[in-house]
């Protein structure tokens, strides 16, 4: 889901970057409207954007191949509105420390992860409606959050990678590729999902107050 | 995992000196005007571009390598797709599957993109300290808030892998092997465990930071080098070159 440097063209690459500062712009000044003191919220927002980097060193055995979480349905459950700009500042350090995704599709790679993660922020406060204790509501919603996230940055991905790039590609390889680049994530998706819904409740028994994302 | 700024051979280098400003402007528009390419017959020249500069840093030769290895493997496996499902013209016939001439320079054309942009990204950020980066960006318009928050996930990315590593090592010196997805839960409470114990430390460094005076001084920190006219000429002749790339694109 990281699109590297050079693989799409610098048309997609600055329009990547007009939205995704569009969206960071947007997303700190609500933030900024709902908090007293936005600056309270930057040692939660980091940690999490830490997590959110450290989260992709780490592997899962998933026959035949091993994969990592990258944890941006959490981040959006966890920080809500400032998961876009946390999730452009963990993409910058994926991009300079060990060339996971790239400079120049940073904005690129920030739209397909930045906004299943505000989505899973909007999901996960359905919590609010369903009952905001109760376990079962809070592993279905973090399951779908986790699930959801990956599900639709894969989708946006193959998307964007099936219909910029390519000039002849035929419609039946165009389709089956999207289905293929898709499906290929569905095991990663349900395996983010059950790690969610897994931390949400450890959080939920030990540190609630961490699910909340206004201060 | 390595930190910015510190795979530098020599630190006296024009790269490592030049003003973190116009070093990320400039480079910066070279990688886009190197991302617009997409005539094959600019691709020696991006690439040379980028062999050039490689030289002229302070980075190291065996540090470029390793790190094509990841995105390496995504544009190999894109370009499969491309080869055998993009274009008509057939090169190579083998069963079902028939290798493609348009496919094939376009996987050329990322490739070599690939190369070429990740070379000046692997110089700017090795030549480049994190803090220096994060002014240079704060005096170019990145707000404050996100400035601040670079700064602070640079803290936690190094506490927060070696408090990772120690927790896992204590795990497996308690038997627990982490080699099958029934291990799942146990790396849920590992991850949720750093959390709890992380932001407990993250919140008691805020308040220490906010008594020694943090968030009063809103300039941007680490800026009080001047830009030499030597910066400024650097500059321009990097701005020309991207112009050259994107002049050249749209005619030929």
């Amino acid at each position: 889901m990281h699109l590297p440097d050079g693989i799409v063209s610098a048309t997609v690459a600055a329009g990547g970057y007009v939205a995704a500062g569009g969206l960071t712009w947007g997303t700190l000044r609500i933030v900024r409207r709902e908090n007293e003191d936005p600056r309270r919220l930057i040692p939660r927002a980091s940690l999490l954007t830490a997590v959110f980097f450290v989260a992709s060193l780490v592997h899962f055995p998933l026959p035949p191949a091993s994969v990592h979480l990258t944890l941006s349905g959490l981040v959006g459950v966890m920080l809500g509105w400032l998961s876009f700009p946390a999730i452009v500042v963990g993409l910058f350090f994926q991009a300079a420390m060990f060339q996971h995704g790239g400079l120049t599709t940073l904005g690129v790679n920030a739209c397909l992860m930045g906004i299943p993660a505000l989505l899973s922020h909007g999901l996960f406060q359905l919590c609010h409606v369903f009952g905001r204790q109760k376990k079962s509501v809070n592993a279905v919603l973090g399951f779908l959050a986790g699930f959801g996230a990956v599900a639709i940055s894969a989708l946006f991905a193959a998307l964007l990678l099936i219909y910029t790039i390519p000039e002849h590609l035929d419609a039946v390889s165009e389709k089956t590729a999207v289905i293929a680049l898709s499906m290929a994530h569905l095991p990663v998706a349900v395996l983010e999902g059950v790690f969610t819904a897994l931390l949400v409740l450890f959080l939920l028994r030990v540190k609630p107050e961490l699910l909340e994302t206004r201060k | 995992m390595i930190q910015t700024g510190t795979m530098t051979k020599e630190q006296d280098s024009f790269l490592a000196r030049w003003d973190p400003r116009c070093k990320l402007t400039g480079f910066f528009m070279l990688m886009l005007s190197f991302a617009l390419v997409r005539n094959p017959l600019l691709l020696p020249f991006m690439a040379v571009t980028a062999l050039l500069v490689f030289p002229l840093s302070p980075v190291p030769t065996s540090v470029l390598l390793p790190k094509l290895r990841l995105p390496g493997i995504f544009v190999l496996v894109y370009g499969v797709i491309l080869v055998f499902g993009s274009g008509t013209t057939v090169l190579i016939q083998v069963g079902p599957l028939a290798l493609k001439a348009e496919g094939l320079l376009n996987f050329v054309v990322i490739a070599v993109r690939l190369f070429s942009i990740l070379t000046l990204a692997t110089v700017l950020f090795a030549s480049t300290p994190i803090t220096e980066l994060t002014s240079a960006m704060q005096s170019l318009g990145l707000p404050l808030l996100l400035a601040d928050m670079i700064l602070f996930t640079n803290r936690y990315i190094f506490q927060l892998a070696g408090d990772m590593q120690k927790t896992r090592y204590a795990a497996r010196l308690r038997g627990f092997q982490g080699k099958s997805l029934a291990s799942l839960p146990t790396f849920a409470y590992i991850v949720g465990t750093l959390l709890v114990r992380s932001h407990a430390q993250s919140e008691r460094v805020y308040q220490a930071m906010t008594l020694r005076g943090y968030g009063q001084n809103r300039v941007p920190a680490g800026l009080k080098r001047k830009t030499t006219k030597q910066d400024l000429l650097a500059l321009l002749a990097v701005v020309f070159l991207s112009t050259v790339f994107v002049i050249a694109q749209t005619l030929l």
